[in-house]
């Protein structure tokens, strides 16, 4: 029914162009089918939505993992190399061990605490995180201006 | 445990020593192409009136009657009328012994990856998976896990399919070709896709995942990561920014913590750790 | 009475196919409210406890809704 509708209206159309031209355009209407959605697509197959682009989260974030955790090594090995002691690469290595641990345990809570299903725990462990790591900043801090710093506390341990 | 992990330190050595994404993987189950010399033999066999027999142990459930728990169901056939692969051990069970099993097959070559399941605790395809002929002991046969599962073997893709879908697995260009005709490649960007495109999305590697077990809604799986992967190497893909910007966030590519149970899993031997590996270095500086 | 979690969310599924039955047309209305109640009530009588049969059918019938709510579907039987 539609489509005899379709086909008289074309030749109105064409009618009013020159003759070469009608015949091309009946040839078209001839050999196109119309799109025509019996049924409109079923929100079944629409696909899965794109999070925003975040590159601190995502791109940044990992390879600043990567590098911490590959610097770490030449910075534990270093002291005892040298086999000198220095305040300056002690705080050095203090601070990559903080960092270190701090994005390790922000993905495992990424992993296992989702934020789609319990949005109010991911909060609350992320602030914790976030609290337990100032406070061992604060406490590598205070411990390496007071006291004998994290090497030579290791040394000491290790001997003893 | 220990076995994980040597065999990933396998992997890696495989991988470091081969720039190609075919890592050597021997699976668990032994798996190979069915031939068609294999079912004549056992037919022959058969002749010889001695029987052969094997248990296996079939996940059941039916929707249409929900509340009624999941249950094994043992079928004991003889393994010397049946074909080699599990495929044909399952559609033997529903041709004659229990017409109302359930689970999806279609080229039983190993190229349509409808017949994924867990066979013996490994995600392989049914039609790919040799039946142990040595040992006596039960096969055991479960839908993907981690998956809803629709009936029986039958496990809801949907969201993978949706996830798939979100990717844009197809070529996105603006320029038109230079000829007028054909985007034309080299034959090193071809190669690039060697190892990437035979993947036959049966959802084996993203169900053995578990980052993808834990975070399915938001986590791509390394099967779409593959894909992922396989445009954005295309030479012929313009969309590559784009691409990587959809992945760039800490839920869609960055869960993935090499634990590398795709490449152990995948039947068809591709290596989508790597792909993933890769994505992560390109995307990196 | 205090609902658990899975109860509040069948009633939300119900709640939502009327919802939709709002926007069927007017003639078919009825049949559309009287379809998702036998859907329902088909599966009254299951356990609350019973918590996989019943998120089971709360897919099913997330999955159903989506389906009827498209506007290609007019009536049903």
């Amino acid at each position: 029914m539609a489509s005899i509708a379709r086909s008289s209206l074309l030749r109105q159309v064409a009618s009013a162009r020159p003759a070469f031209q009608q015949s091309a355009i009946r040839a078209a209407a001839f050999h196109t089918t119309a799109r025509r959605q019996l049924l409109p697509p079923l929100p079944l197959n629409d696909a899965a939505p794109v999070p925003p682009t975040s590159p601190s989260h995502g791109s940044y974030h990992w390879t600043l993992d990567r590098l911490v955790a590959a610097s770490l090594i030449p910075l534990t090995v270093a002291p005892f190399a040298a086999g000198s002691l220095n305040p300056t690469l002690d705080a050095v290595l203090c601070a990559t061990i903080l960092i270190h641990s701090h994005t390790g345990f922000q993905n495992i809570i990424v992993d296992y605490v989702p934020k789609k299903r319990m949005p109010g725990v991911r909060k609350l462990f992320i602030w914790g995180l976030n609290a337990a790591t100032a406070v061992v900043g604060l406490a590598l801090y205070e411990f390496e201006t007071t006291d004998v710093g994290i090497t030579e506390t290791i040394k000491r341990v290790w001997t003893a | 445990m220990a076995a994980l992990r040597s065999s990933a330190s396998r992997l890696l050595g495989a991988a470091a020593s081969r720039p190609a994404l075919r890592a050597a993987v021997t699976p668990a189950a032994v798996r190979g192409m069915a031939t068609v010399t294999d079912g004549q033999q056992q037919h022959q066999a058969a002749s010889g009136e001695k029987t052969n027999l094997k248990t296996f142990q079939i996940y059941r459930w039916n929707p249409d009657t929900p509340t009624e728990k999941p249950r094994m169901q043992s079928y004991t056939l003889d393994l010397n009328k049946t074909g080699p692969m599990v495929l044909d051990a399952l559609i033997r069970i529903k041709n004659e012994l229990d017409p109302t099993l359930t689970f999806r097959r279609s080229c039983r070559e190993g190229i349509c990856g409808s017949c994924a399941m867990n066979i013996n605790g490994t995600n392989t395809l049914a039609c790919l998976c040799r039946i142990p002929a040595e040992s006596n002991a039960d096969m055991k046969i479960y839908p993907l896990p981690h998956t809803f599962v629709v009936k029986d073997l039958v496990p809801d893709l949907t969201q993978f399919y949706k996830q798939y879908k979100s990717i844009k697995p197809y070529l996105q260009r603006d320029t038109p070709a230079e000829d007028g005709k054909e985007y034309r490649q080299t034959k090193a960007d071809r190669k690039k896709l060697d190892g990437l495109y035979e993947c036959i999305l049966c959802a084996c590697c993203s169900t053995s995942c578990p980052s993808y077990w834990w975070n399915s809604e938001e986590y791509l799986g390394p099967a779409i990561l593959l894909q992922s992967y396989r445009w954005l190497v295309d030479s012929r893909d313009e969309r590559t920014a784009e691409r990587k910007d959809a992945l760039n966030n800490s839920m869609s590519l960055y869960r993935c913590h090499t634990i590398l149970n795709c490449t152990r899993t995948c039947p068809k031997g591709l290596n989508p750790g790597l792909a993933i590996a890769e994505i992560k270095k390109s995307m990196a500086f | 009475m205090r609902l658990s979690g899975l109860q509040k969310e069948v009633l939300s599924l119900y709640r939502n196919c009327l919802r939709e039955c709002r926007k069927k047309p007017e003639a078919s209305r009825k049949n559309f409210q009287v379809f998702a109640r036998t859907e329902f009530e088909k599966n009254i009588k299951i356990d609350k406890r019973d918590f996989g049969a019943i998120e089971f059918l709360l897919r099913k019938g997330r999955r159903q809704l989506d389906m009827y709510a498209s506007p290609g579907v007019k009536d049903i039987k």
